[in-house]
């Protein structure tokens, strides 16, 4: 049996168990090494930490369960009792239990809101980009932190009852290095940037769909949208629509009678960001 | 049409909220959200079950300042009914005199000039978080896989869903079919 490595309030025999944005997680598996490579993801998700939480208290169970099978060990992971992930190969397996726990307390989350967005800060207001997976989210966020702007996320918007949003800096997601679809992780640091601390308000929303080769002219005039309309957008983006409408209608009330909201179709991030940047420096000035 | 009909905006089962133009409605049972523009919104808003649908003309007109022609009126409830925002829906008799819905469009924008009543409507996403799971109809790498129509990548090796091979698996598959 493999010796614990990872000391510390968090761990104990066989179990992980912490609490983050109210939601308090507990996580089991058969080995130790399963549990330390699922922490040290967990500690890129949530570098600001976590908080401690009692056995008795723990509101999603995680359990990983292993087996041998003629293509190799392949894993299962429950929450709850309920099968989350079946029959999933050792290699990116680790990385799927973190995207759990992460989504879990995304849709959870104590007082909050989280859209799947991007976000950066530019002179203390934040830019919140909602988009889907695989629409070039991080890479814009990443090209917006290369120009100076502060990172906040390139996951999620995590927003407070005020419709204010706080850092959620966890290790940038990069694609597009090895190939289309492989991700890779890497600090903002490592790009030049720094990360957020303080929780802002919001200065713009912007809804962008990427499309190859667009131009974006020089005098960039994007649609603005009501705040009707902007909460329509944004909607299919928060998690927690089913769970709480209620609260999520009136955080996201708040945030569209505050910022500016537009929607465009946008070229290459690299471009793209200079212009976004120019445009919201004239708008907030 | 009965210009003295009277209807009653339903409440029960909905999260709304009020902003300057405009009135959110999420609807509990059925996880849809709806946006009323101001027209929309003032209709619904003024169905208390006490004004009839010549009241709410003649409310709308107050309000708005100009002549406002009944059939917009009609419109709005049409529209209200359809997503179940108004109470007894069955008993709520829409007939335009015979013309179609788009001629009464035509009709009652060319006379009016305030906004024709507008309600955006999107069912709320079961899968914002399954976005970046295993649940994904798009799955990410290292998820369980039965073909690679599966798999973001395009790619389902040995039953889990791999990095994309240059060229493209997918594409290389669907030739195949081809």
């Amino acid at each position: 049996m493999s010796k614990q490595t990872i000391q510390n309030d968090f761990f104990t025999d066989k179990q992980i168990k912490f609490q983050a944005f109210g939601v308090k997680i507990g996580i089991e598996a058969e080995k130790i090494l399963y549990l330390e490579q699922i922490y040290r993801l967990l500690e890129k998700t949530f570098p600001t930490g976590f908080e401690k939480v009692q056995e008795q208290e723990i509101e999603y169970r995680f359990i990983i369960k292993s087996n041998k099978t003629e293509r190799g060990e392949r894993f299962n992971l429950f929450r709850n009792d309920e099968k989350v992930i079946e029959e999933a190969g050792g290699e990116f397996f680790f990385q799927m239990v973190e995207s759990e726990v992460r989504i879990t307390v995304a849709e959870f989350a104590v007082s909050r809101v989280f859209l799947h967005a991007g976000v950066v800060a530019w002179k203390n207001q934040a830019i919140v980009i909602p988009a889907k997976s695989y629409s070039g989210k991080s890479t814009l966020v990443a090209e917006l932190v290369k120009k100076g702007a502060v990172y906040y996320s390139d996951e999620y918007a995590v927003l407070d009852a005020a419709g204010n949003v706080q850092p959620f800096p966890k290790w940038l997601s990069l694609r597009g290095i090895v190939d289309p679809y492989t991700q890779l992780e890497c600090s903002v640091e490592s790009i030049g940037g720094i990360a957020g601390t303080k929780t802002i308000p919001v200065g713009m929303v912007l809804m962008a769909q990427y499309k190859r080769g667009k131009k974006i002219p020089k005098r960039w005039c994007p649609r603005r949208l009501s705040s009707g309309q902007a909460i329509m957008e944004i909607l299919p983006h928060a998690l927690p629509i089913r769970n709480k409408p209620k609260f999520v209608l009136e955080v996201l009330n708040k945030l569209a009678s505050r910022a500016i909201i537009v929607k465009t179709v946008r070229g290459e991030a690299k471009d793209f960001a200079t212009t976004l940047l120019n445009y919201f420096t004239i708008q907030t000035d | 049409m009965n210009n003295s009909q009277k209807h009653t905006a339903r409440k029960e089962g909905l999260v709304i909220q009020e902003m300057p133009d405009e009135v959110l409605v999420f609807d509990l049972e059925i996880n849809k959200a709806h946006c009323l523009n101001e027209t929309s919104a003032f209709v619904w808003k003024a169905c208390d079950g006490k004004n009839s649908v010549a009241d709410i003309t003649k409310l709308f007109g107050d309000k708005s300042g100009t002549l406002v022609p009944e059939d917009l009126v009609w419109l709005a409830l049409d529209q209200l009914k359809k997503e179940n925002l108004i109470e007894n829906t069955n008993e709520i008799v829409v007939d335009f005199n015979g013309m179609s819905r788009r001629e009464v469009i035509r009709k009652v924008g060319l006379a009016s000039v305030v906004a024709l009543p507008l309600i955006s409507s999107l069912v709320a996403p079961t899968d914002v978080s399954a976005q970046t799971s295993c649940a994904s109809s798009h799955r990410a790498i290292g998820c369980h896989c039965d073909n690679s129509s599966q798999c973001a990548s395009g790619n389902c090796a040995n039953g889990t869903c791999a990095a994309a091979v240059r060229g493209g698996k997918k594409n290389i598959e669907l030739k195949q079919q081809k």
